[in-house]
């Protein structure tokens, strides 16, 4: 009798060792999701939560979308959401390889560029907002003292979603950093030897090698970055509460004064699944946004 | 360059001995890994057990009452302490204890809105005025109605507070102590400037004095005049609201449901002309401040005047108080249209309610009582510098002890009969964000004032369920 | 390396390095100025009576001692529970063909998406039902949702470019698949699973939205909820905060200091198979 890796069919043992991750996913995540499910198919506000759920099918989700202050949001969320992520990656790729060359002390830079990500969104959210404070912020007394003109960080409605996106990616891009070295970390030099014997300039080499090596780590770095940007909400909560005038009220922040300023949990919990969809699509783009370029590239090389 | 054959650094493979285990015992045979996940789950679960195994091995007589209130702690500790002792004199046979959590604001309604969903029994809460509509509307809380009957103190309590606590005829919290805003100035900021303060009592002596005192304090990097533009704005445009005799919603018949309800009434002419002021101001080049540090900005002289309230005078010294009115001004009221019009101003503090969850209803009434007498409240008022709402405090012996602390005592006190509170309505928070809306939009000159506020009542109105 | 490289390369790394230390070093500093003058204007970057009482303060205060130490069980428990359920899980995903795999798959991925807050009002009701408000243990096991999905999908792509000769090997042998598990595949992995450690770690440690909620009763607080009173609507007690902030930082720098190497080496073989 051959023991073989591959389970005979019909075995219990991939489903039993699934069990313990399973159980609390299902216990932690499903049960909540089919809660909110529940609870966006009816009334459910502040007074009315220990009355009675009037069953209101999908008016929820049409007043959501019908909802000019939750189109704003998705506005404010494009704006955040798509700074962030860019930000975060570029600046977090333009680290990787920058500490990926041979120079002195890479790994003691590495270890301090990974700090901010480390404290919690809040706290962050606290020091930022008073750095960024318009009259007694640091930053603008920096600024004065250097004959500049302070700016209306917080305050400034078109300006208040990009101090968002710096807080943000000052939080963030450390996970990027990590994860694209790792990726980096994975491309033998003997390819790097190889282009340079070819004649390949080091920009070349890192656009026709390191890049398309990278394929895999930098997708799913988008989809986690992009997610996490897309839920999140406690940072802008502590900076700006939504204000000034909505401008920086991302859809997850709405949701999240819905459900809570507001005791409207109905129209938060419709508000999340859309956030959830939001996520689900994004993620699913990046997949074959990356696997058509793959087929682009291959050809390119052959 | 540090990249390594990741497989080339492992340890090597060892055959490890031999077992005749079949595949299917593999679950008994390798508790190594089963025993590791069980041991630190089992020590987890003994720990976390272990306070709740020991409430239910408790004497019969054991009673903890459990409350969840507002941040700061320290006011709540002192209360809860003397309360608490009072309250054990008088129940000698009980072993009675008090497990309060104080959580930030917003935090506490989310816990309490979490505890009522999950039906925890709770047995006091603070209550902010403006959440009494949704709680008492939501079935959060108990009808004190009977017990403050038999209890007979209602009588000595201010109007306008005892009002504040009642919700379609039923009395649901207890307005336990208030806090009114007023002017304050630095007096010598003021001198250099050559503004009197009484010019600051008028609409346009106000904007005439925040142009003058801007030229000389620019340079001293302090602004003259603070103008809320933080989320709470509404709450300092209500008193220009009120003294013009406007207010925020009225009853209106003709609804679709409940026949008559709430209308809002703020988009008024008394209430574009309200607007009109703040929209002066700014553009008299005083700047809205996004951020508020509750007066800490006025104590750390960044602002020559500043409308603010009560608590101001926690961020000063306390050994200082004496010296007090010499270098700080106050004015009691908020600046009216023209000399001699009657000032308003708005009244904040903290209700104290009983959950209808709570399991020893009786207790907690005879606790909150308690915490609300004047012996035991009077002396925390005079602490953290919170106004009373009842009679006995504010008039009576007790108030000679909070005059000797207090600054401005009798002024702030006087402040009492001007002042009004928002509306205990369910939709209260909705309301609040929409006319947040609109004075932000005046603040940025994207609209005119009668405008922006018209807008708001719109949504305001489709809030109240009158579309 | 050419001399304009580098200066290009080390003037990158001197700007970031000056704008993610900015705002660190400020708190660094304010931590050690006396908490009535912690913030001034104008702001002073050195305090001129430098003073460890802020940190005494945090670390004799016995509610903000419990809650360091809750937060250090809670995040340590989560560690070991989450790296050994999602190694499990990964596992089978790995190394087994079976109906459904591909579905499985997905819908942890998608779980993962959703955000957490939602979930605070149903978790609140199920807990209580249960009788686990208000445990570390609570916590523990509703903080798995942060990070289950991540691990599996890491693991997974670890243990795939593991060849499966070595494990084959070992059950021609008479090696149990579970034996082979722990004896093969988890001593050649352990760079993945200290990332799957680190990142359940920082996880656990950093949550705050869920205990304060669900976990605020003094003797269960976590240190990041406990550090919040600190910031009350009136004040802010600066001095105080960035002490406990600093401290709060300690845990997590140490652990990612120690383990950098071989963390993103872990990375490495964890994500190849997107």
């Amino acid at each position: 009798m051959i023991l073989t890796l591959e389970a005979r069919a019909g075995s219990l043992q991939p489903y039993l060792l699934l069990v313990p991750a399973l159980s609390i996913l299902v216990g932690f995540l499903l049960f909540p999701l089919i809660w909110n499910i529940y609870i966006s198919m009816h009334n459910v506000s502040l007074t009315t939560i220990l009355g009675e759920w009037k069953y209101v099918g999908f008016k929820n989700f049409s007043n959501l979308l019908r909802d000019p202050d939750f189109h704003m949001s998705l506005q404010v969320s494009l704006l955040f959401v798509g700074g962030s992520v860019a930000l975060q990656f570029f600046v977090g790729m333009v680290l990787a390889v920058v500490l990926n060359q041979q120079i002195w002390g890479s790994n003691a830079f590495r270890a301090l560029f990974i700090i901010p990500w480390t404290v919690s969104a809040v706290i962050t959210g606290f020091s930022f907002k008073f750095i960024f404070s318009d009259s007694f912020g640091v930053l603008n007394y920096g600024l004065e003292q250097m004959g500049l003109n302070p700016v209306a960080w917080l305050s400034d409605p078109g300006m208040v979603v990009w101090t968002l996106v710096i807080a943000n990616m000052w939080h963030g891009t450390p996970f990027t950093v990590i994860f694209l070295t790792a990726g980096l970390f994975s491309i033998s030099s003997v390819v790097y030897e190889a282009a340079r014997i070819d004649g390949a300039t080091k920009i070349k080499s890192f656009f026709y090698i390191t890049l398309p090596l990278l394929k895999p780590f930098i997708i799913i770095n988008l989809i986690l970055i992009t997610m996490w940007s897309v839920n999140f909400f406690d940072l802008i909560l502590v900076m700006t509460n939504g204000g000034p005038l909505f401008a920086s009220t991302t859809s997850s922040l709405y949701m999240y004064r819905q459900a809570f300023e507001f005791g409207l949990l109905s129209k938060g919990a419709a508000a999340g699944f859309l956030l959830i969809g939001m996520n689900l699509v994004l993620a699913y783009s990046y997949i074959r946004l990356f696997r058509r370029k793959e087929r682009t590239v291959e050809i390119r090389q052959m | 360059m540090s990249n390594s054959n990741s497989l080339g650094d492992y340890p090597p493979v060892t055959k490890k001995e031999s077992s005749t285990n079949t595949p299917h015992e593999y679950i008994f045979k390798d508790f190594k890994l089963i025993l590791i996940i069980g041991l630190v789950s089992l020590i987890l679960v003994a720990t976390s057990l272990t306070p709740f195994t020991m409430v239910h091995a408790q004497q019969p007589k054991q009673v903890t009452l459990t409350a969840i209130v507002a941040e700061p702690k320290e006011r709540w500790d002192s209360l809860f302490a003397d309360a608490l002792t009072k309250l054990r004199e008088r129940h000698p046979d009980m072993k009675i204890d008090i497990d309060y959590r104080v959580l930030p604001y917003a935090d506490t309604r989310k816990q309490i809105l979490t505890a009522m969903a999950g039906r925890t029994p709770i047995d006091l809460i603070s209550i902010d005025q403006i959440w009494l509509g949704e709680f008492a509307e939501g079935k959060f809380l108990s009808d004190l109605s009977n017990l403050t009957q038999s209890w007979n103190r209602s009588s000595e309590w201010f109007k306008t507070n005892w009002d504040g606590g009642i919700y379609n005829g039923k009395v649901y919290g207890i307005w336990a102590w208030t806090d009114v805003r007023a002017m304050w100035y630095w007096k010598d900021l003021l001198n250099q400037s050559g503004v009197s303060p009484d010019s600051l009592r008028t609409w346009n002596g106000y904007i005439e004095a925040a142009k003058k005192l801007e030229n000389s304090t620019k340079d001293k990097g302090i602004q003259a005049m603070h103008l809320v533009g933080a989320s709470h704005s509404p709450d300092m445009w209500y008193p220009y609201l009120w003294m013009l005799g406007g207010e925020i919603v009225k009853q209106k018949s003709g609804h679709p449901q409940k026949g008559t309800y709430w209308f809002p009434a703020y988009n008024s002419t008394e209430g574009a002309q309200a607007l009109e002021f703040l929209s002066d101001q700014v553009k008299a080049g005083i700047k809205p401040q996004i951020n508020h540090f509750w007066g800490k900005e006025f104590a750390d002289k960044k602002f020559a005047v500043m409308l603010e309230g009560s608590w101001l005078l926690g961020h000063f010294p306390r050994n200082e108080s004496k010296n007090f009115d010499k270098s700080v001004g106050m004015i009691p009221m908020f600046p009216v249209p023209k000399e001699g019009d009657t000032s308003a101003t708005m009244m904040g503090g903290w209700m104290l309610g009983i959950p209808e969850t709570s399991t020893n209803k009786a207790l907690s009434w005879e606790l909150l009582t308690i915490m609300i007498q004047p012996d035991v409240l009077a002396p925390m008022l005079a602490n953290y510098a919170y106004l009373p709402t009842q009679k006995p405090i504010a008039e009576g012996t007790y108030s000679t002890q909070l005059n000797a602390t207090i600054p401005y005592y009798k002024e702030l006190i006087s402040m009492l009969s001007i002042g009004h509170s928002r509306p205990s309505i369910a939709e209260y928070p909705q309301i609040a964000d929409n006319i947040r809306q609109a004075i932000d939009e005046v603040y940025l000159g994207v609209k005119e004032p009668k405008q922006a506020l018209d807008d708001a009542a719109k949504k305001s109105a489709e809030v109240l369920g009158w579309s | 390396m050419i001399p304009i490289e580098k200066t290009l390369i080390y003037s990158v790394i001197a700007v970031y390095l000056f704008i993610t230390l900015a705002p660190l070093l400020w708190v660094l500093s304010t931590s050690f100025k006396p908490n009535q003058e912690a913030i001034s204007f104008p702001p002073k970057l050195l305090p001129d009576a430098p003073t460890l009482d802020n940190y005494l303060f945090v670390l004799t205060n016995p509610n903000l001692v419990t809650s360091l130490f809750n937060s250090l069980l809670v995040s340590i428990g989560g560690t070991g529970l989450s790296v050994a359920v999602s190694a499990l899980g990964a596992y089978a995903f790995a190394r087994f063909e079976f109906k459904g795999k591909n579905l499985l798959m997905s819908t942890i991925l998608g779980l993962f998406m959703i955000p957490v807050v939602i979930n605070i009002i149903p978790l609140y009701i199920m807990l209580a039902n249960v009788g686990l408000l208000n445990s570390l243990l609570a916590l523990v096991l509703t903080f798995q949702i942060l990070i289950i999905p991540l691990n599996i999908f890491l693991l997974k792509n670890y243990f795939e470019t593991i060849p499966k000769e070595l494990e084959e090997a070992a059950l021609i042998d008479g090696c149990s698949k579970l034996r082979a598990l722990w004896h093969i595949i988890v001593p050649m992995s352990m760079p993945g699973f200290l990332i799957a450690a680190i990142l359940s770690f920082r996880f656990s440690w950093n949550e705050f939205v869920l205990p304060i909620v669900l976990s605020n009763k003094p003797d269960v607080m976590v240190f990041q909820v406990a550090l919040y009173q600190f910031i009350s609507l009136y004040r802010i007690d600066w001095g105080y905060l960035t002490a406990g902030i600093n401290i709060a930082l300690i845990p997590v720098v140490v652990l990612m200091l120690i383990s950098q190497k071989r963390m993103i080496r872990g990375l490495t073989l964890g994500a190849v198979r997107g």
